[in-house]
């Protein structure tokens, strides 16, 4: 019942209608680069580089030493020093600085005759990210120092004592699939899911709704076209605009972010085939509740914001409260980022995520029904 | 020049305009209280119960003892137990736990030695940010456990230790973080999307063409357009404040009157940069794609809210510069948390000025064409 | 005599409380050109909505080219040409490409879509402006051609809502010499309109005012109701509205 002719008819109306306006060649070239420069390097929850103020009254050779391991690592730097204490402060309160490190007089004595040589570390905690990380960067980068002082000293803590250092549980630790630990890692790969949503769903919902508005749906309408044949001639340009994207983003990933990809495109490929189907899904079901561009335009926004948010995107699931947990699971994106995630870092094939793509797939189909339904009832 | 009676009857007009568009009102309240929602109680950096997978080989009991220390820490608990290394690769696959760890069958042993006792910990590196607090967190805690088995009735200082304090914010809740900057965020978006909305409404509908043939002056058009959105803008910082300081626990420290102040500096730049764009572009549908994507996502992504201005490279951080969010996002903050004054914070207040000051001063410069003087 | 092109009987549409369409009955046959005439609100687009399947009427009865529209709008919709009072055309494709959408959608292909295509070209004036964007056309123009492509499958019936909205009068002369064409070669028309001065030009009319049927008939039988012979149709239709107990909307 679906006659080719028509729709191939309307397809081409469609992509001439659509590489005809400057605001899709801006949307579907413009905002995918847009959305990876913001994601690969603004959303950086990497510590490095953190502003110190530094207050030494100890002004030894020790202090300047621990400075220099206190910097090599990269994690702070210093933008500011010292003699009065007030200083520091007034840096933090300033936000000029968020850490500050306080050498107090007697820090190499100390550290020489084994006394526990101690030093104050100021963090600022409107961060709590930042302030965290930092803290536990601090705290390790002295402790080390200290053992590694003593041990090239030879003067063992416990003074009197004098046992070999005890050593204890040696942590050696390995970050799988991201061994520097860069955040960019997690959050670029993402950036793939995150077009391809946006663009499906707001494309179909727009180019719908806007034959609405200027009344040439009607005119479609009292045509021989049937729905399906409508839904087709929406559907399937936008698709091929998302594939296009997918292509865009993958290889700017890859190439310029130097993230790896260590999976099979081709799963890749099919989930995001669903996905794109389960976002078009979207968009025709906003094009029916909207009579105009603009409802259209302020439907996706609501609905898009619970769903990156909810989705493990920017912010992992594991830390949000059980209820927010629960609604994730509803979320096709959170689906779809897992198994992005997983082609992309971990090589993980089809064995691991088949879970992921049956629960994709079958969101699809309902997302996909629901809006057809809904569709012919508003054609009518 | 500014006669008050014209400017009254401008604001008026607005202000039925908007109680008879239920759309605009549910926006201005209803996005703010869902953004402080999702934002408020779903996000959260706190990391605890990370989901840990434990193969304990260890021949002794020392190695539970570990375990425990782990667990009692409240940052990990034990999701799994598998008999096999091999097992544990599966899982990080999967990424159903954060991290592995393996004690060896001769870990016992080591440490009635004194050690070392190597200990191996995995971690699922692919979630960057927690895996780094997930590893500070481990070192901290074998650390800690290794002094006191080791030692066990010795009292022995480590060689050199740092003692640290947070300031402003001592629980390190992320909360705390979060909700004063998302007022900021709200503000920006509820500002520019209002007026990119109402005002490019008004330029279709001709009415603006209207206006332009009574006696009545820009900068009255501009402010009584404006009146009636810095009302709603207040009322929504107000609210958002209650509910963060009531609902949320965020400590308020600062003066609430700066705060007021400031927020109005604000308002009067966003609200004023929203008019220029509709009136810019009079498309309403372009008017606000531009508002959201010129406001909302610097004022997300680059406003210092959720990620560090610090860490990002050096021409993020110019651009920044330039971001009004930026400024409002560090006054919130100040003011919240650090309970900073005017001392400190006249450098925002200055921007905020500029910023108010500019804001107007497009908003007005854009009706020059269509209404004289 | 054959099955009228199109019959209406007592066809009612309400939204609500509002009667948009009261009770409405009338024929047209095969060839005529039928005018509905009536101010804006009277309940023109309503009903011919209702007669090609775009709205299902809450009571009554239609058939269209012997179908019911409300039930088989699927058949019928290939044997019915339409053009709405809405703008139809896709302002951002070329003239060829908006004849070319017509085609495809009707599937009127090969050597029938050529000689159609250019027939269309033809009547609307606008051979050698195939690559003009539509919105760029005169208004004039552009009436024309969504005329052509709502005739491009060649319907035996067609359903013109307003037309002629705001075209200047020499345009609105020679569009309707095209309609008069189209009927001499066998086509029905119904055409509303609001000027009252183009109900000259129609065999039969149909007088509507606030959803109800006020008078039907030849312009002469209708000019007939009034004593006076060569009054206008304005004042036709003012005086038996104002016979009707009602005032004129719009």
């Amino acid at each position: 019942m679906i006659s080719v002719p028509r729709v191939r008819a309307l397809l081409r109306k469609e992509l001439r209608q659509l590489f005809r306006d400057p605001k899709t060649k801006r949307m579907v070239f413009g905002a995918p680069i847009i959305q990876l420069l913001l994601f690969g390097y603004a959303v950086n929850t990497d510590v490095t580089r953190v502003a110190t103020f530094v207050v030494d009254h100890d002004r030894t050779e020790a202090s300047r030493a621990l400075l220099d391991a206190f910097t090599a690592p990269g994690y702070f730097q210093v933008v500011g020093r010292s003699a009065r204490p007030a200083d520091l402060d007034a840096a933090l309160d300033r936000g000029s600085v968020a850490v500050g490190l306080w050498i107090p007089r007697g820090f190499a004595a100390d550290l020489a005759g084994g006394r526990g040589a101690t030093v104050q570390v100021l963090v600022d905690g409107t961060n709590s990210n930042t302030a965290t990380v930092a803290q536990g960067y601090a705290t390790r980068i002295v402790r080390s120092f200290g053992l590694a002082r003593a041990g090239a000293g030879g003067t063992g803590a416990g003074g009197a004592n004098a046992a070999p250092l005890p050593t204890g549980v040696d942590l050696r630790t390995r970050a799988w699939y991201n061994p520097d630990l860069a955040s960019r890692v997690y959050n670029v790969p993402a950036v793939v899911a995150l077009i391809l949503i946006l663009m499906c769903f707001l494309l179909t919902a727009m180019t719908v709704v806007r034959e609405r508005e200027l009344g040439t749906l009607e005119q479609l309408m009292v045509s021989p076209l049937s729905a399906g044949e409508l839904m087709l001639g929406k559907t399937l340009p936008v698709a091929l605009i998302g594939l296009a994207d997918l292509v865009l983003v993958v290889a700017v990933a890859i190439l310029w972010f130097d993230i790896p990809f260590r999976g099979n495109p081709l799963l890749l490929l099919a989930a995001s085939a669903v996905f794109i189907l389960a976002s078009l899904g979207l968009g025709l079901f906003i094009s029916t509740v909207s009579n105009t561009q603009q409802e259209a335009f302020m439907g996706m926004f609501m609905v898009i914001l619970p769903l990156i948010i909810l989705s493990g995107f920017m912010y992992p699931i594991h830390t949000m409260p059980d209820f927010f947990q629960g609604l994730t699971l509803l979320n096709p994106l959170r689906y779809f980022l897992e198994i992005v995630r997983g082609v992309f870092l971990k090589g993980a094939g089809l064995a691991v995520l088949w879970p992921q793509l049956l629960v994709l797939t079958a969101m699809a189909a309902g997302i996909l029904t629901l809006a057809t339904l809904r569709f012919r009832r508003t054609l009518r | 020049m500014i006669d008050a009676v014209r400017l009254l009857a401008m604001a008026r007009k607005e202000t039925i305009q908007i109680r008879r568009d239920p759309r605009s009102l549910a926006l201005a309240f209803a996005v703010p209280v869902l953004m402080l929602i999702f934002f408020g109680y779903a996000i959260t950096w706190d990391v605890d119960d990370l989901p840990l997978a434990v193969v304990n080989e260890d021949a002794g009991t020392r190695g539970e003892r570990l375990v425990d220390a782990f667990t009692a820490s409240g940052y990990f608990v034990v999701a799994v137990r598998p008999a096999r290394r091999s097992d544990a690769d599966g899982l990080l696959v999967r990424g159903s736990v954060a991290g592995v760890l393996i004690i060896p069958p001769d870990f016992s042993r080591r440490m009635s030695a004194g050690g070392p006792a190597p200990v191996q910990f995995l971690l699922d590196g692919a979630d960057a940010n927690t895996a780094t607090i997930a590893l500070n967190y481990a070192e901290a805690i074998a650390g800690r456990w290794s002094r006191d088995a080791v030692l066990s009735g010795r009292t022995v200082a480590l060689p050199a230790d740092a003692e640290s304090r947070v300031w402003y914010n001592p629980t390190l809740a992320s909360r705390n973080m979060i909700v004063p900057g998302l007022i900021a965020v709200i503000m920006s978006i509820i500002a520019a999307m209002l007026t990119a909305l109402t005002i490019a409404r008004e330029w279709e509908r001709g009415t603006m063409e209207q206006l332009a043939s009574t006696p009545v002056h820009r900068l009255e058009v501009v402010l009584g357009k404006l009146l009636p959105y810095v009302v709603i803008g207040m009322a929504d910082v107000a609210l958002a404040v209650a509910v963060g300081v009531t609902l949320f626990g965020v400590p308020l420290n600062g003066s609430v009157l700066l705060l007021a102040v400031l927020t109005l500096l604000f308002l009067l730049g966003a609200l004023g940069l929203g008019i220029f764009i509709s009136a810019a572009l009079k498309s309403q549908v372009l008017a606000t794609q531009v508002a959201m994507v010129a406001t909302y996502l610097p004022a997300l992504l680059l406003s210092g809210f959720l990620f560090d201005i610090a860490s990002m490279p050096a021409v993020l951080r110019a651009i920044t510069l330039v971001i009004p969010a930026r400024y409002y996002v560090a006054v919130t903050r100040g003011i919240f948390l650090k309970g900073v004054g005017i001392q400190v914070l006249w450098v925002q207040g200055v921007a905020m000025l500029i910023f108010a000051t500019v804001g107007l001063g497009l908003a007005t410069l854009a009706f020059r064409k269509r209404i004289a003087a | 005599m054959s099955e009228a092109a199109i019959q209406a009987r007592e066809l009612t549409r309400r939204f609500g409380d509002f009667v948009a369409v009261d009770h409405a009955t009338f024929q047209v046959q095969t060839g005529q050109v039928f005018g509905f005439l009536g101010p804006n609100g009277a309940g023109k687009t309503t009903t011919i909505r209702m007669l090609t399947g775009l709205l299902p009427p809450s009571s009554g009865v239609a058939r269209v080219a012997g179908l019911d529209p409300a039930a088989e709008s699927r058949r019928l919709r290939g044997r019915l040409g339409y053009m709405s009072q809405l703008f139809s055309l896709y302002g951002d494709l070329t003239v060829a490409e908006n004849i070319d959408l017509f085609g495809g959608l009707y599937e009127v292909t090969g050597e029938r879509f050529r000689a159609r295509r250019a027939w269309v070209l033809e009547m609307a004036g606008l051979e050698g402006q195939e690559k003009r964007l539509t919105a760029e056309l005169p208004l004039g123009w552009k009436q024309r051609l969504a005329l052509g492509c709502a005739v491009l499958h060649e319907p035996p019936i067609l359903f013109l809502d307003e037309p002629t909205s705001g075209v200047d009068p020499v345009a609105r002369r020679a569009f309707w010499d095209l309609i008069d064409a189209l009927a001499e070669g066998g086509t029905t028309v119904l055409v509303s309109t609001h000027y009252m001065e183009e109900a000259e030009y129609c065999n039969r009319l149909l007088l509507m005012n606030r959803g109800r049927v006020i008078a039907e008939g030849t312009p002469g039988e209708l000019r007939a109701r009034l004593e006076t012979p060569d009054a206008s149709l304005e004042d036709v239709f003012v005086e038996l509205v104002r016979r009707e107990g009602g005032a004129v909307v719009g």
